[in-house]
């Protein structure tokens, strides 16, 4: 086996005391199509970032063609020949493809940027990736598929002796994604190592040669893709300890239907169809960004949505607007409690009393007694503790959260809608929602929550639908419930086998 | 072969140019529109003296409307432009008639320039401070400045200067060309076209090696150079130093720029497009004022047409997708 070009020995990186990354080794070989496995927040993109030298390592070395680097920076990742194409688009819409292609190496002439010898190592890059458009065109014109092109095209720009793509065909149609196969292809045979991060499991069974999976931090597999199946990943991937995090509780009969809907569409949301009912916490999971938040923001009357049938607690059609949806008792907590959910300055007392403002009626004054009276009682309950006229943004993370649940606790909701409500949330709090959730489920409410984190799905729900590039993949019972097969329908193991 | 490069380059070269063109085409028929208008109005504008004196009042607030796109391009803005503008006025009337010469006060104005526009970019890109707050207070401060140089009106312009640059020539119109045209070179250079880059998308661009930090301190400090300047024309039109003189430009910098289709967001507009609001601007006043309607409902007509500007393609655009 060839030497690697760059491998990290033993690495390790914490942010804030939480550690992300423990003793991972990872090797890229020149001429090897590498794939990294793992789930959300399994310490993916951190990798990457060591890698390409965007973030230092607080432990192990970075090794260049066998030599360790003390401190590897952007631009000397950059001159050792390490591109990444990176998930969040780096491009410039104002500039054409050309330029964008080349910004930051662009050839020179006189001082001046010499068009020539952009064009021509442009159009030559583009031919690679498949961009048939005019080099003059603003990349704004360009649809997310084609600038995710580009940005292949930019980083094959630079003649990269390391690729590092993480999660290129996310965004790419199939004909796009083919022509990025053969790319690959050619790019292993002249000699290039490249690293892969997908979340298509099917995709990195057809392409790649070696695979690193990483779970929590550490690496759980670092093996040959021969002889390996889907099913044996998956089972690589998950599987945490979930502890006594997660309290005991007896899943509610089947009761009646409190919302369905049919067909239901909204932004990305494709058809779907699904039922909530009364006294269950329905899980919404899959890997982040396939449209969950999208459909309780549907569902909540806030995001524009259709759906063929659809009923709300009796009432026929969709909430057209977020006080309709209050209306007919659904409530929804948002993911990002600082931006969308809470007013950080103002105070505790405040912030949970804010629903209640906009029923008021007309302009009478507001009674400042019972307010006090409520906010007190709803704090007593939910476990906040302290002075109730302090800033929001005085509380942890945990207690603004409960903050944010607790305003809508006076409204009675009678379908609860929460979006990865313990992100963020230290574990005692944790344990402290999840108490809360099932305390409103037995009450004969409905819950729904969004999660990120599998554990939770699989150990709080009595039914989990699993979400996958704007459909619903899959709607698991509480019998056929686990981690594995959450993880394997988000990732469409399922169509990996059969296409293997 | 040898010239195949070149005919290379013209290929892209133009074609991205061209491109560039789209936004502003709307604003470039309502342009010629008012210039039709105003030859109609005014056919004495058919002679040197005419576009002469037609340039020269247009002038300064073209070279401040570049002044104020360039930092809105940088994803700023600037509120002490107008500040700048009555600072190199002072130093211009203070130095050209001393021991400096005219080529000494020329230098002294523009090092004014480029140093307040180098600071104040140093100060926002390095301490990430938002750039109105510093404009702010650099205005302040730039503008108390020039009331220490010059507490009231005063000092002078060499008269062949004045006569040079405002008298009977067509130089401000040949000023302002070679101006765009210098602006174009510089963004044919990677650290000018960076700019768009490190105006957009900062982290974008840095992770791809922009050398983000520099293309936005040189934006600033070409800016700070571009109002010092349109401040040494205006001394030499009036043939003194006034302290406060500049104070209007700031907020017409921006009517002209945001007119121009430039953004607020940073990376977003044109150069040729802030021109050509500064060019709206100016020929609009004038129809005005030979149509005979009073300065006051100038300034109305001046907020219905910005407001219009700015609206427009927003309702358009609306429309469009859905």
């Amino acid at each position: 086996m060839p030497a690697p070009i760059i491998a990290a020995r033993d690495v390790s990186k914490s942010f804030f005391g939480n550690p992300v990354l423990r003793d991972v080794s990872i090797a890229l070989v020149p001429g090897r199509i590498h794939a990294l496995l793992g789930e959300n927040g399994a310490g993916k993109s951190t990798l990457i970032n060591l890698l390409s030298g965007a973030l230092p390592s607080d432990r192990g070395t970075i090794e260049i063609d066998g030599k360790a680097v003390a401190a590897l920076t952007p631009a000397a990742a950059r001159n050792a020949g390490i591109a990444v194409v990176q998930q969040e688009l780096s491009l410039t819409s104002s500039l054409s493809i050309a330029e964008n292609i080349g910004l930051g190496a662009y050839p020179r002439r006189y001082g001046f940027i010499d068009y020539g010898a952009l064009a021509r190592r442009a159009k030559a890059v583009c031919d690679m990736v498949g961009l048939d458009e005019s080099l003059s065109r603003p990349v704004g014109d360009l649809p997310l598929g084609r600038r995710q092109m580009v940005e292949i095209a930019k980083a094959l720009f630079r003649e990269p002796r390391v690729l590092i793509l993480d999660e290129p065909t996310s965004s790419l149609s199939a004909h796009e994604a083919d022509t990025l196969t053969r790319l690959l292809v050619k790019l292993r045979e002249a000699g290039t190592a490249v690293l892969y991060i997908s979340h298509r499991l099917n995709e990195v069974m057809r392409l790649c040669d070696h695979v690193t999976v990483l779970k929590d931090g550490v690496v759980t597999a670092d093996q040959s893709l021969a002889g390996t199946d889907a099913d044996g990943l998956v089972r690589l991937m998950v599987g945490r300890d979930p502890g006594d995090l997660f309290p005991s509780w007896t899943a509610t009969p089947e009761t009646e239907t409190i919302v369905s809907v049919e067909g239901f569409s909204s932004g990305p949301l494709k058809d779907i169809d699904l039922t909530i009912r009364r006294g269950e916490v329905l899980g919404i999971g899959g890997l982040v960004g396939q449209g969950q938040e999208d459909l309780l923001l549907g569902l909540y009357g806030a995001l524009p949505a259709s759906a063929r049938r659809a009923s709300f607690d009796g009432v026929p059609g969709i909430p057209a607007s977020v006080p309709k949806a209050n209306a007919l008792g659904l409530a929804y907590v948002p993911a990002d409690r600082k931006r969308e959910g809470l007013h950080l300055i103002h105070t505790i007392a405040w912030n949970m009393m804010l629903p209640q403002f906009g029923r008021a009626r007309g302009l009478s004054l507001r009674n400042r007694g019972k307010e006090k009276a409520l906010a007190l009682d709803l704090a007593d309950h939910l476990g906040i503790k302290g002075d109730l006229t302090r800033q929001v943004q005085a509380l942890s993370g945990g207690n603004q959260q409960k903050v944010a649940l607790a305003k809508w606790m006076p409204s009675d909701p009678s379908i609860l809608l929460l979006n990865d409500p313990t992100r963020g949330v230290d574990v005692e709090t944790k344990r402290e929602i999840y108490i809360l959730l099932r305390r409103f489920a037995s009450e004969g409410k409905a819950v729904v929550l969004s999660s990120s984190d599998t554990p939770e799905l699989v150990h709080l729900c009595d039914r989990v639908a699993v979400m996958r590039e704007g459909k619903l993949a899959a709607t698991l019972d509480r019998d056929g419930l686990s981690e594995e097969a959450i993880v394997a329908a988000a990732m469409g193991a399922e169509e990996a086998a059969q296409a293997a | 072969m040898s010239h195949t490069p070149d005919t290379r380059s013209q290929r892209l070269y133009w074609p991205v140019q061209m491109q560039r063109n789209r936004g502003v085409r709307g604003l470039f028929v309502v342009v010629a529109a008012f210039l039709a208008l105003y030859v109609y109005l005014f056919p004495g504008l058919f002679s040197i003296g005419g576009v002469s004196k037609f340039a020269q009042s247009w002038f300064p607030l073209a070279l401040v409307s570049m002044s104020q796109a360039i930092l809105m391009l940088t994803g700023g803005i600037s509120l002490s432009i107008g500040a700048t503008v009555s600072l190199g006025a002072v130093i211009a009337a203070t130095t050209m008639t001393g021991p400096l010469g005219v080529v000494g006060g020329i230098a002294a104005v523009a090092v004014a320039g480029l140093g307040i526009g180098a600071i104040s970019g140093a100060i926002v890109v390095r301490l990430k401070l938002p750039a109105i707050v510093v404009t702010l207070a650099a205005s302040f401060i730039i503008g108390g400045a020039a009331l220490l140089i010059l507490p009231r009106p005063g000092g002078a312009i060499p008269i062949w200067f004045s006569d040079l640059l405002a008298g009977n020539t067509p130089a401000a119109l040949i000023l302002l060309i070679v101006t765009a045209l210098l602006w174009k070179l510089y963004l044919a250079t990677p650290l000018g076209l960076s700019l768009y880059a490190s105006g957009e998308n900062p982290v974008g661009a840095y992770r791809g090696g922009v050398p983000v930090d520099r293309s936005l301190i040189a934006a600033y400090a070409i800016s700070g150079l571009l109002a010092a300047a349109a401040g040494l024309f205006v001394a030499a039109q009036t043939g003194s130093g006034d302290p406060v003189i500049g104070t209007a430009f700031t907020l017409n910098s921006i009517a002209a720029a945001v007119l121009g289709g430039v953004g607020f967001l940073g990376g977003r507009g044109t150069m040729r497009g802030a021109i050509a609001g500064s060019l709206l601007l100016s020929v609009m006043i004038n129809v005005m004022f030979f149509l005979g309607f009073p300065p006051v409902a100038q300034y109305v007509a001046q907020g219905l047409i910005i407001i219009g500007a700015v609206a427009l393609p927003e309702i358009t655009g609306r429309r469009g997708p859905r």
